[in-house]
């Protein structure tokens, strides 16, 4: 069905599409950019020359890896909330909260109505577009996610909060489809954190995808499946991806009791370990889950973000995804 | 009946300002290595004494040391351990804040005393009773890797609960008054309150004169409240922000033990008004028999920015003394 959908859309993808999940390294050149405008000793104009640059290599990077489906490597975001929260009408910057170690970050509030401000990403991806004949992704952060990690000193409650992003939301995803774009990733890493809130999660997804035209990926974290499966497959989004590098769980025995009904975006490779899985690693993955539902369903891409490893070893470990995905496109185009 | 105002646990260490940021500072250097052990010890000592003084001044009646020294509710304890090794980091219930896990890899055993030596420095720098708080066994088996010794989550809840009853024991005797054990992990899994009931009989058994404080969070605690009343414990530390039925059932059921009622949200900046708590406070209160329960953020105050949990404990007073002089 998907595919049908991905055909109206003008887009003819190979079995197994490739993709990531949205974040690269940032450039040496471009963290140490970063940290000088931290400190005010350079131009916001610099650092956005620095940022393109920086885009642009990594399209480069994805083209020359092969992958089909292209990201802008979020060069220009520091944190997937907090970007959204700075532009935004209806945030302030919140003050320091732990998350580890001697780790602190800004937690964003809502302290009013929550306002989209205009596109916030539609510049970065008609731009990054334009660089390249494959298709990238828009990329949006959910109004689930936003809200669970932010404070809300405005809204009654969590679930209010969450309608009142989703609908601002809508407008980006609006804007993004306007430009052109015709897959759009809404991510929602929060979404598998508290089981009895998944109603108006799923709520806020209609009301931000609801009647669009665009083929719509959802990513969620490690864990989505234990907690969420399978009330997750009421998000009305056509690809779900989920990572499963690091979970021995049985697709097939879950899929047998609750059948998987979307594209199935499979995380194969491990985002937090240095060290670069070998093809047949990555092989296995992938059939775990080519054994369990059709071929032309599955996506393959790393299992979250690939922000926290070097540039060489994203690109190892993406050329291995690559070259595991090759070695299966050939086998199932020969038993064809 | 009083209305004893009191910390959950944890407390932000440090805030904002420019000198506020002398626990990160120092945290930093060790790291590096520009400053040793013991000088990073002072430094957590003065923030200590600094986390008190400005519970004190928030009009705390019972505090907690901040837990100033805990890198995790996890790692701290374990990695002190014979036989728990520490691992990578993991997501703390549906926190965005990140515990090492403890990796046990044969039998438990208590190098020396842990809780004691922190909870004697906090008493002689405050002037308001103290409450240590400690993991509890049965969320510290949840949340360990079990690579050896023990055969399920079951039986290292009982190893954990035999070392941790030897703190509940130098606890009790050096005179705290009440000992608070964190088991929020038992939320998540109603079905193993058999296991947590059996852990806690050791923990119980030791106490001596001090008063036992079951502390649940992170989740409803409504399906659990009537089997929770049935444990060894004297008061039962309850979050309100994930129970919206909890007062009903409350009143419906009274309480045989004491209460702490976690009505101050530790998780969100917002701060509490009259109009949402008062309610719930003329529901439960008149129903406990107890001379007294307590009023308590939902859990450790961590979670906020510095300043708005020392808001939060100014709310809580002014909420506490409106309520108590209104009725008088």
């Amino acid at each position: 069905m998907s595919r049908a959908k991905l055909k109206r859309l003008g887009l003819d993808l190979p079995l197994l599409p490739t993709s990531t999940v949205g974040s690269f390294p940032k450039t040496p050149e471009l963290a140490e950019a970063r940290t000088r405008y931290a400190r005010k000793q350079t131009t916001k104009h610099e650092l956005e020359g620095l940022e393109k640059k920086a885009t642009e290599f990594w399209i480069r990077t994805q083209e020359e890896i092969g992958l089909d489906i292209l990201v802008d490597g979020e060069q220009y975001r520091g944190d997937m909330v907090a970007y959204f929260a700075e532009i935004m009408g209806g945030f302030r910057t919140g003050g320091l909260v732990r998350s580890y170690g001697n780790r602190y970050y800004h937690k964003p509030v809502i302290v009013g109505e929550v306002k989209w401000p205009g596109p916030m990403t539609v510049a970065w991806w008609r731009w990054t577009q334009a660089l390249t004949g494959k298709p990238v992704k828009g990329m949006v952060t959910g109004p689930y996610t936003v809200m669970d990690w932010s404070f809300n000193d405005y809204y009654p409650n969590r679930k209010a909060a969450c309608v009142a992003l989703a609908r601002e939301i809508r407008k980006e995803v609006e804007a993004l489809i306007e430009a052109g774009a015709k897959i759009i990733q809404i991510d929602e890493p929060a979404i598998s954190v508290r089981q009895e809130e998944l109603p108006f999660a799923i709520e806020a997804m209609h009301l931000t995808i609801d009647g669009l035209p665009a083929y719509f990926i959802t990513h969620a974290c490690y864990g989505a499946f234990e907690t969420i499966y399978p009330d997750m497959l009421n998000l009305p989004v056509d690809n779900l991806d989920l990572a499963i590098s690091n979970s021995a769980l049985d697709l097939l025995k879950i899929f047998e009791k609750d059948p998987f009904t979307k594209d199935l975006s499979l995380g194969v490779l491990d985002v937090h370990s240095h060290t670069i899985e070998s093809p047949a690693e990555i092989r296995a993955r992938i059939m775990r889950g080519v054994r369990v539902l059709a071929p032309d369903r599955i996506w393959v891409d790393p299992d979250c973000g690939l922000k926290t490893r070097t540039i060489a070893e994203t690109r190892g470990k993406l050329e291995a995804m690559l070259s595991a995905v090759r070695g299966i496109r050939q086998e199932l185009g020969h038993t064809a | 009946m009083e209305l004893i105002l009191s910390n959950a646990g944890s407390y932000p260490r440090i805030g904002d300002s420019p000198e506020l940021q002398q626990h990160r500072k120092a945290y930093a250097q060790r790291e590096r290595e520009e400053i040793g052990e013991e000088a990073f010890r002072k430094v957590e000592d003065e923030v200590t004494a600094a986390v008190i003084r400005e519970q004190i001044e928030a009009g705390v009646e019972l505090v907690t040391d901040g837990q100033i020294r805990w890198y995790d509710p996890y790692s701290h304890f374990c990695r002190r351990l014979e036989g728990v090794e520490i691992d990578g980091l993991l997501r703390l219930f549906d926190t965005n804040f990140y515990f090492r896990q403890p990796v046990v890899k044969g039998p438990i055993r208590r190098r020396g005393p842990i809780l004691l030596p922190e909870y004697m420095f906090a008493r002689s720098v405050s002037s308001r009773p103290v409450k240590p708080v400690l993991t509890g066994p049965y969320t510290l088996a949840r949340g360990s890797i079990l690579n050896g010794g023990y055969r399920s989550v079951h039986s290292l809840a009982l190893a954990y609960a035999q070392v941790l009853a030897e703190e509940v024991r130098e606890l009790a005797r050096v005179g705290a008054p009440l000992i608070q054990v964190d088991e929020p992990a038992i939320l998540r899994s109603p079905e193993d309150l058999n296991v947590l009931a059996e852990a806690l009989v050791g923990l119980a058994g030791e106490r001596g004169n001090a008063k036992l404080v079951l502390h649940t969070s992170f989740g409803d605690v409504t399906p659990l409240y009537r089997d929770l009343q049935a444990l060894p414990v004297d008061v039962l530390g309850l979050d309100f922000t994930y129970s919206p039925k909890l007062p009903a059932m409350i009143a419906d059921m009274g309480s045989e033990k004491s209460l702490a009622l976690g009505l101050i949200d530790a998780r969100n900046t917002k701060l509490e008004a009259a109009e949402s708590v008062f309610p719930i406070l003329d529901r439960v209160l008149p129903v406990l028999k107890t001379a007294q329960a307590y009023l308590t953020p939902s859990c450790g105050l961590e979670f906020l920015p510095r300043d708005r949990a020392r808001q939060k404990l100014l709310t809580m007073k002014q909420l506490r003394d409106a309520y108590v002089g209104g009725r008088r």
